[in-house]
């Protein structure tokens, strides 16, 4: 009989199969998408431990310091270079969606590490005399800061990079974190970003690369030898 | 708004290919595939192989020749060259073939192909009529492989397996890939009953029923569309053949590639309008609920997908180029596997990909009993999925607008 015949009529049974299988394609599309995504936030949170677990370390440090020199501590014991790569990482895994309860819960903790180490830096110039050069970096990802944010991002990227020792903290501004609303009061930065602030200064607006210079000179002392923070978002 | 339009336009194009798939693995069409082997008939019924031409004075012997060494009975063969009004050496060359009594060889005023199948058509009385276009040749046995295929009363028209004839640059190894794709859909959709298309290369049609239906008609520049849904409209069953092999000459540049493609898009559009009524209603079985819609679709996501891209590309250039001029910094590449993109939308275009080498594989097993991909098969994935875009648009807006589309 040839094959052919009597096969114009509608398959209901193949278009059920056939959407089955399409349906389990999508599942395991997003299962296998939220294996990957799971595994990420996994390394994220390891890094954070690990930073966490130094910052720590940095501040019992601290608190031995009247037993110890300062040589004993110094400022490359903070801030190590996977905040670097942390920021971008998160900055990363935000862009791409997902699980964004849990991409807040990591970026409030980063945020959090950032206050420390910040903290922790200005402490050890206190107490050591170091001179720390930082940039404290305020942004919105809630499209209310769009291009200006992004570039603004851009440039404090490229300024990490061209200055390894400088320290660029950035935070999401809308994020409820008790301890960065708290420095934001404490700084007085206004809802009118991207907003910098620079040796106790606050800057609104873009600023671009070399406006930075300008208003930051102890940049010029800086080695190209250190770590540093870089920004956390782009947006 | 635009993730939901992404996701439904995937869904439907990955939901597709998995009907075909499945339909495929259905152990009665897979009978089909094992068309190969010596073929004997009963009786040899009448064939009448119909040349239209138009300025194919370079290539319509290799077509003629193809045509008299086909392995058929003498007498049960006539080939009818319609010289439709071309202005070079056509005629004349191909009169020289009516030395063979099975040829002979028309002129007639440039009518449009439909006009030429027409003539032919009142020229003979062969119980089957068949057209092969001046560019194509047919193996040996195709006609042998094609006609016991009309032993089931059922069957109009009978489609080949077509394949490309030479394959000298990039973009041809692109199209030879298309085509054996194209073997795997002609196959299964003559399987579902719903092909949509009787190829200008060497499809047959039982000439009753070509006469019941009125001839061939002006189809927007693709008869073969129009003729096909005509007899789809009608009840009439167009089956398929892939072991008759017929080797076509495909566009060589991209210009010329883009002008056969707009013209064949446009058509499939302009036939569609005018059989609307078929699109959704039961009556058609498989073709209006699943393969004509599915077609229509598949338009709209082509273009969809590819300004998406486009724009994304876009974005991303933009960026890089803004992020140049506030920092003066070049864009550096690293890799790292963090990076990778895991997203789900990637891993459904994967699945789409994977499917698709499938049923390139399975096509090229049907068509040629071979079980490797075809050289061009990278090229195809990575480019062609961004030149499909250019003609659907070009042919979308021509159609809108009605503006008509020309052979060459």
């Amino acid at each position: 009989m040839d094959p052919v015949v009597n096969t114009t009529r509608a398959r209901w049974g193949s278009y059920l199969v056939a959407f089955l299988i399409t349906a389990l394609i999508f599942a395991t599309a997003l299962y296998a998408s939220n294996y990957f995504n799971n595994q990420r936030i996994q390394d994220i949170q390891t890094t954070e431990d690990d930073i966490s677990t130094q910052i720590l370390s940095t501040e019992t440090q601290f608190d031995l310091l009247q037993e110890h020199s300062c040589s004993d501590v110094s400022e490359t014991d903070l801030a190590p270079s996977e905040m670097t790569a942390l920021g971008s990482e998160l900055s990363y895994l935000e862009a791409q969606g997902g699980n964004q309860a849990e991409i807040t819960r990591l970026k409030s903790t980063y945020s959090l590490l950032e206050i420390k180490d910040y903290l922790a830096v200005q402490e050890l110039a206190q107490k050591c005399g170091t001179k720390p050069v930082f940039i404290l970096y305020f942004y919105s990802n809630n499209g209310d800061c769009a291009n200006n944010c992004e570039e603004q991002g851009d440039v404090l990227t490229a300024l990490s990079q061209q200055y390894p020792d400088l320290r660029v903290y950035s935070f999401d501004y809308n994020l409820q974190v008790g301890a960065l609303q708290t420095l934001i009061s404490i700084d007085n930065v206004k809802y009118d970003l991207p907003a910098l602030v620079i040796n106790g200064k606050t800057y609104y607006g873009f600023q671009s690369l070399t406006a930075i210079q300008k208003v930051l000179p102890q940049l010029a002392t800086l080695q190209k030898s250190a770590t540093s923070t870089a920004a956390t978002s782009t947006k | 708004m635009l993730t939901g339009i992404t996701y439904s336009l995937l869904f439907i194009s990955l939901y597709f290919e998995v009907f075909l798939l499945v339909a495929f693995l259905e152990r009665r069409f897979v009978r089909q595939t094992t068309q190969s082997g010596a073929i004997s008939l009963i009786s040899y019924p009448t064939v009448a192989i119909v040349v239209p031409c138009y300025n194919e004075e370079k290539s319509v012997s290799a077509t003629i020749m193809s045509l008299i060494a086909l392995d058929y009975p003498k007498d049960k063969l006539e080939i009818l060259v319609v010289d439709d009004g071309s202005r070079d050496a056509t005629y004349s060359v191909a009169k020289e073939f009516e030395t063979d009594s099975r040829v002979r060889v028309f002129h007639k005023e440039n009518g449009g192909k439909h006009t030429a199948m027409n003539f032919a058509l009142l020229h003979t009385n062969a119980d089957l009529i068949g057209c092969l276009d001046a560019d194509s040749t047919v193996a040996k046995d195709g006609l042998l492989r094609v006609v016991p295929v009309f032993e089931n009363n059922a069957v109009s028209a009978v489609t080949p397996g077509i394949h490309v004839k030479e394959t000298r640059n990039m973009l041809q190894h692109m199209q030879n890939v298309e085509y054996r794709l194209s073997v795997f859909n002609r196959f299964m959709l003559a399987a579902l009953g719903s092909a949509f298309i009787t190829p200008g290369p060497f499809s047959i049609f039982r000439a009753s029923v070509v006469r019941e239906l009125g001839g061939w008609r002006y189809g927007h520049s693709t008869e073969d569309m129009e003729m096909a849904l005509r007899m789809q409209s009608h009840g009439f069953l167009i089956a398929n053949a892939p072991r008759a092999i017929v080797h076509t000459g495909i566009p060589r540049t991209l210009k010329s590639l883009f002008n056969q493609r707009v013209r064949w898009t446009y058509g499939w559009l302009r036939n569609a309008v005018d059989y609307r009524h078929m699109i959704g209603n039961r009556t058609y079985g498989n073709l209006s609920i699943i393969v004509l819609p599915c077609a229509l679709i598949s338009i709209g996501a082509g273009i969809y997908f590819f300004f998406r891209i486009a724009f994304e590309l876009g974005q991303a250039v933009i960026h890089e180029i803004v992020k140049y001029e506030v920092t003066g910094v070049l864009p550096h590449f690293g890799f790292s596997f963090f990076y990778i993109n895991t997203s789900m939308m990637w891993f459904l275009v994967w699945f789409a990909v994977a499917l698709i080498l499938i049923l390139v594989g399975t096509g090229t097993f049907i068509g040629t009993g071979k079980r490797s991909l075809p050289i061009g098969t990278p090229l195809f994935v990575i480019f062609y999925s961004f030149l499909v875009p250019l003609w659907l648009g070009t042919a979308v807006v021509r159609a809108i607008f009605k503006t008509g589309v020309r052979w060459r």
